[in-house]
């Protein structure tokens, strides 16, 4: 392969692993927009998304196979059972901390971290699961682009959902609520937005986002296991300070970014592989230093 | 809504706690059934004199407690059967095991546990970058640990010598990998590990006895352990083009390495260590692992010897005895028969007799020491993925 083509296909690999990270960094921003939480636990609720993508396959694929329909079905669920426990979790453990100090509620955060890992770790007895699925891994060229039918319907998933996801933040009224709320909470409550509900129905969209994506990379990897969220978890979160934290679009960017950065930045010789995450939180650094509120962000922004 | 009940939501916080209390317990009770002396004493009243406190340390969570704990259920069963044969020179065994969670850190801790207990002797260890911090610190306490799988070099220069190495050495590996690929013609590889100390370790000498051989290393990467990316490596080997590969580290990631290399277009030969020898891997893979080689101990499967062994472990435990399994169980009872052969529990003596161990029958061939407390002799195999399982090489 010559250079431009090596380029090219990292170009798409980085594409893909930053939809990934776009889609968790999402719920992180969304979160931090409208209560001022750094949700720790996030990244959990990715591994538990693809956990449950995982017993969804195991119950119904002797009915169904476990083939495109199935997962998109798998998908569906998933993320309707994910985005439940999210408002679950905020319900129990985040709304009562709302009025405590800030310091508070992200140890409640860790708290849940742990608690959600923990639980799958005993559940999956520890170990790592293949993500068996029932798709074609032949490959094909598109010019000297080598793709896989999954890669193509992965990428165009994710894109689809993070599109969606804009259209809900910018023309629905749940989704001016949203932004009017991490404007100014008081407000809105006197105005009479119901504030919980809003919070509540945020922790269901940005959860049901982070069990797709969790889902995805089960499909596109072929294993999960329990400590799988806990480095995506920081990437997205990364992704969502890059882009301007509480701004849904700059996660989407701050996450395709840091794909791009991993794929290209392994290229350079004597980083390689195994320095990939120091590159990338290397660059976060740097980025704080020059740009601190992020490539979005204005220091007196609308923060959602 | 459901939630205006305040009430509710607690009590269903209570009752999920009760359920994942209730869960965790069973799992506890389930395995160790021979640690209660009411059972036996009720059963066979054989008549012990005592009790030996022998440790296991073995990853029993993480990414390895699969082979960890096929492991530890190895020692279980030769303790057992060597209790029920009347136990050493009339003294229970009885075990205590510490989870190193393949992890250096997590090793020290589960180290320091087991010395405090009193154990006279160790079996066990699996990842070299865990056993590697343990041996300083039995050692020094003076307890005589048999190594059952770890095999880095690494761990030969920081033995106290009170370890010692049943499973060949990362030495002996690399030149059964070298003589594997010139076997198959090939001529350039590209060599990855997982940056732990084994696995650049059997990485390092691969390079030097590939090189001394007369051939190219055209790749050379690491990833970190839980790594579950390798696009840029597998970038980089389609650019190059190698018509080999060895990946030395384990099994979890080295699955995703083989679906991604394969699914990346990549048919050149894939050879990995033995690090990766578990049937998980293949399990995890797919039908990319067919046709992937394993320089490998010599499993527990295709052991002659092993196979009332197998029929004793299926029976006590409900799954295939790992890759590993075996040679715990000879590690097992290499240390009972040192004891016999030291005719004491004393924890010198019984190092002095492991010392002197020669020619012990073990499931995988016999054991004797060098000088370095290393195996005498190579007991590396080659392994091929065939339908779904691992199948010897001739």
């Amino acid at each position: 392969m010559a250079l431009h083509e090596v380029l090219l296909q990292q170009l798409f690999n980085g594409l893909l692993i930053g939809s990934f990270y776009g889609l968790v960094a999402i719920g992180y921003s969304m979160v931090y927009g409208i209560i001022k939480l750094l949700n720790f636990a996030h990244g959990d609720i990715y591994m538990i998304g693809a956990f449950s993508g995982l017993v969804f396959l195991f119950i119904a694929s002797p009915y169904i196979g476990a083939g495109w329909p199935a997962l998109i079905l798998g998908l569906l669920i998933s993320m309707l059972l994910v985005g439940l426990l999210g408002v679950l979790i905020q319900r129990v453990a985040y709304r009562p901390m709302l009025k405590a100090p800030r310091l508070s509620i992200l140890i409640t955060a860790l708290a849940v971290s742990m608690i959600l890992y923990n639980t799958v770790m005993l559940l999956s007895a520890g170990r790592y699961r293949a993500f068996t699925v029932d798709i074609s891994t032949e490959s094909f060229f598109i010019g000297a682009l080598r793709l896989t039918e999954t890669r193509v319907v992965l990428i165009v998933a994710a894109f689809s959902l993070m599109f969606i996801m804009h259209m809900f933040i910018t023309r629905t009224m749940y989704g001016k609520a949203m932004r009017a709320i991490s404007l100014d909470r008081d407000t809105c409550q006197l105005m009479g937005i119901d504030v919980y509900k809003i919070i509540a129905l945020t922790f269901f969209v940005g959860s049901a986002l982070a069990a797709a994506a969790g889902i995805m990379a089960g499909v596109y990897y072929g294993t999960i296991h329990f400590y799988m969220g806990f480095l995506i978890g920081l990437k997205a979160f990364t992704a969502a300070v890059i882009g301007g934290i509480g701004i849904i679009p700059g996660a989407m960017l701050g996450g395709i970014l840091l794909g791009l950065l991993e794929a290209f930045g392994t290229q350079i010789p004597f980083i390689g592989t195994v320095w990939k995450d120091v590159f990338s939180f290397a660059f976060l650094i740097l980025f704080l230093i020059f740009k601190p509120n992020g490539l979005l962000g204005r220091s007196e922004s609308e923060r959602m | 809504m459901l939630f205006n009940l305040k009430k509710h939501w607690i009590l269903m916080l209570v009752a999920m706690m009760l359920v994942f209390g209730a869960f965790g317990c069973g799992e506890d009770a389930a395995p160790p059934a021979d640690e209660d002396p009411a059972d036996e004493n009720g059963e066979a009243p054989a008549e012990f004199e005592g009790e030996v406190l022998i440790g296991i340390m073995v990853p029993t969570t993480g990414s390895e407690a699969a082979d960890g704990t096929d492991m530890e259920n190895a020692a279980l069963l030769a303790v057992d059967e060597i209790n029920a044969a009347g136990g050493v020179m009339g003294h229970r065994l009885v075990t205590t095991t510490g989870d190193d969670g393949c992890d250096p850190s997590m090793a020290t801790a589960a180290a320091s546990q087991l010395v405090s207990e009193e154990v006279v002797a160790l079996v066990g260890g699996y990842c070299s970058g865990a056993t590697l911090p343990t041996l300083a610190i039995y050692g020094e306490a003076g307890i005589p640990f048999v190594i059952a799988a770890s095999n880095a070099t690494t761990l030969i220069d920081e033995n106290p010598g009170w370890g010692f190495m049943i499973n060949s050495t990362g030495l002996d590996q690399a030149a059964t990998a070298v003589e594997h690929f010139e076997s198959l013609g090939v001529e350039t590889i590209g060599v990855i590990d997982s940056g732990d100390a084994y696995s650049a370790d059997l990485k390092e000498q691969t390079i030097i006895q590939w090189e001394e051989a007369g051939y190219e290393i055209v790749a050379d990467d690491t990833v970190q352990r839980g790594e579950v990316d390798f696009s840029a490596f597998v970038t980089t080997i389609m650019s190059v083009q190698p018509d080999g590969i060895y990946w030395t580290g384990y099994q979890a990631e080295g699955a995703l390495l083989i679906r991604q290399l394969r699914e990346g277009g990549y048919e050149g030969v894939i050879v990995v260590g033995d690090g990766s020898s578990a049937q998980e891997l293949i399990d995890l893979a797919g039908p990319a692992a067919e046709g992937v080689y394993c320089t490998g101990p010599p499993l527990t499967d295709f052991l002659p010897a092993a196979q009332s062994f197998i029929e004793g472990y299926e029976a006590s435990f409900p799954r295939e005895p790992g890759a590993y399994a075996a040679l715990m169980y000879d590690a097992t009872n290499l240390l009972a028969d040192a004891m016999e052969r030291a005719g004491s529990f004393d924890s010198a003596a019984i190092r002095d007799a492991l010392e002197a161990t020669d020619g012990f029958e073990g499931l995988a061939g016999p054991i004797s020491f060098t000088p370095e407390n290393t195996l005498a002799r190579s007991n590396f195999v080659v392994l091929v993925a065939e339908d779904g399982r691992w199948a010897l090489v001739e």
